[in-house]
């Protein structure tokens, strides 16, 4: 284990951990419920951490991608629903992270936002081809750690430690009405979607394939998945502390993404905002190149082309053309002028409905000893395991209701 | 039941109930742009950054103002009031808005 690269995995994780939808919802948690809903946040994590690890070790030691295994244990039929619900998912969340980095790049440099949308997507699109795998992930990984201003700002408020704390402890804040309580219960869904995000999953092993990783890198995957997620999620935690402290007393429930940049110019001026621009901007940018790769890896695997980013374009033509039309589909999507918060909250639900049907053949693998060996789950991760997909099957199932009953979660 | 069942259709749609959300929002960002106002005012934020947030803002309100049912009525008027003002208005100008925004929503909210 070279302890330089482990370093920059893990790096790399946690500034790639925030999106666009994390970042709406935790500023959006913070301003309406205060503290209340960090346990969701930091449950969820320990959620994204098993399945992260688990995927991992699938493609260490089966070598299966997560849409192959789909394919061989959900059946032709039911593999071909998840890979189009998936495709709908992983598209309408590429276009929200878009969204998200144009009107970043707006508040930025004050450039038209479709026009920025266009430059901004040929820029990535461009980052892609001519990038390795591993920088690719890197650069927007490592520049996402801009964010830790966030955190930074959140020491420099001198938040109530004590209810931060609190916030970790599972709960539903007292004296609340139904309409409120079922806002509450839409939040916790939200959350858990945003956090467990299906694309995390299939980027994350389709890049240990890309890396060819096998039965020695199992402990960097475990450090990388824990550390790397664990930290990350500290950052989405900061973001919803700080609205806590600084929005819900003010009366404002943040309605644009860049609402999020005031926690950190609030303490330290125009250096917080434009570094927390600038960790948004890398972070969310990073999202959309994991949701759009996600997305043609998907593809590929589910009907067997050659795929990766470790060949040249033209060894893998199939799989090129098809990742750069995701880009200009959700780029079509950004065009037609749709507000990013819809899309926002279009890519959450979307993703809520397609994640039991991800992490069921993924579980299933990763505790079928004929494929693991030795490395098949143990008890913590098999136990773990069906806990969080018992708790995303029933998130799926209340998503949609409570979604109708909250307008979407405005009350 | 009858009677219930009649309030409810006529209610449906045009209540101030159903602009509840929009109130809320409309709320939401005055005192958004009252906060932005006062970092701007205090040198903590870029000009560009302030001028794009403006734009947006504004483009926010318009939507919640246009989506009410009940336009003219006392909060569709305080929202018009808010829309007019220009973007550098002094914060607490918004927030006398915002207050009387709150005002009606929590009556809303308790009916």
């Amino acid at each position: 284990m070279n302890p330089l690269e482990l370093t920059l995995g893990i790096m790399t994780a946690v500034g790639g951990f925030v999106d666009i939808s994390e970042l709406v919802f935790a500023a959006k948690a913070g301003s309406t419920f205060g503290y209340a809903l960090i346990w969701v946040f930091a449950f969820s994590t320990v959620g994204i951490i098993v399945f992260s690890e688990m995927s991992g070790r699938v493609a260490a030691i089966a070598k299966q991608p997560v849409f192959n295994l789909m394919r061989h244990r959900l059946g032709l039929k039911l593999g071909l629903v998840t890979l189009l619900a998936s495709i709908i998912s992983n598209l309408v969340t590429c276009a929200a992270e878009i969204g998200g980095v144009s009107l970043i790049m707006n508040y930025l440099t004050g450039a038209p936002y479709l026009v920025m949308a266009v430059v901004l997507t040929l820029l990535i699109i461009l980052s892609i081809w001519v990038l390795p795998f591993k920088w690719i992930e890197r650069i927007y990984g490592l520049l996402g750690l801009f964010m830790i201003v966030f955190a930074a700002a959140l020491v420099g408020i001198h938040p109530p430690w004590a209810k931060i704390a609190a916030g970790f402890v599972p709960q539903v804040p007292h004296g609340l009405s139904t309409k409120e309580l079922m806002t509450f219960g839409y939040f916790c869904v939200a959350i858990v979607s945003a956090v467990l995000f299906p694309y995390e999953v299939y980027f994350y092993s389709s890049g240990g394939i890309e890396e060819e990783w096998g039965p020695k890198d199992l402990l960097t995957n475990r450090i990388t998945s824990i550390l790397g997620m664990g930290l990350g999620s500290l950052l989405a935690i900061s973001i919803l502390a700080n609205s806590a402290q600084l929005f819900g007393p003010a009366n404002i429930s943040p309605e644009i993404p860049g609402s999020a940049a005031l926690e950190a110019a609030i303490p330290f001026g125009k250096w917080g905002l434009i570094l927390a621009l600038l960790g948004m901007l890398f972070a969310v940018a990073g999202a959309a190149v994991e949701t759009c790769m996600a997305n043609a890896y998907s593809i590929a695997q589910f009907f067997g082309w050659k795929w990766g980013r470790h060949k040249k374009p033209w060894d893998a033509p199939r799989f090129t053309v098809t990742w750069i039309a995701l880009f200009v589909a959700a780029l079509l999507v950004v065009l037609t002028g749709i507000n990013v918060m819809t899309l926002v909250e279009l890519a959450i639900l979307f993703s809520i409905l397609v994640l039991p049907l991800t992490y069921l053949p993924l579980l299933l693998l990763a505790g079928d000893r004929q494929y693991m060996r030795e490395h098949v789950n143990g008890r913590l991760a098999k136990g773990l395991g069906w806990v969080y997909f018992a708790v995303i099957t029933v998130a799926a199932l209340s998503a949609i209701p409570l979604y109708l009953l909250t307008s979407g979660g405005n009350g | 039941m009858l009677i219930l069942a009649a309030l409810l259709a006529g209610c449906s749609g045009s209540c101030p109930e159903a602009d509840l959300q929009y109130i809320k929002q409309a709320r939401s960002i005055g005192a958004e742009w009252a906060l932005i106002n006062e970092q701007a005012n205090a040198n903590n934020l870029t000009p560009t950054y302030v001028t794009s947030m403006h734009v947006w803002l504004r483009q926010q309100l318009q939507t919640s103002s246009t989506s009410l049912t009940k336009p003219d009525s006392r909060y569709g008027k305080e929202i018009q009031a808010l829309l007019q003002q220009p973007d550098d208005v002094a914060p607490d100008e918004i927030r006398a808005h915002v207050a009387r925004l709150k005002q009606i929503e929590d009556q809303l909210e308790s009916a």
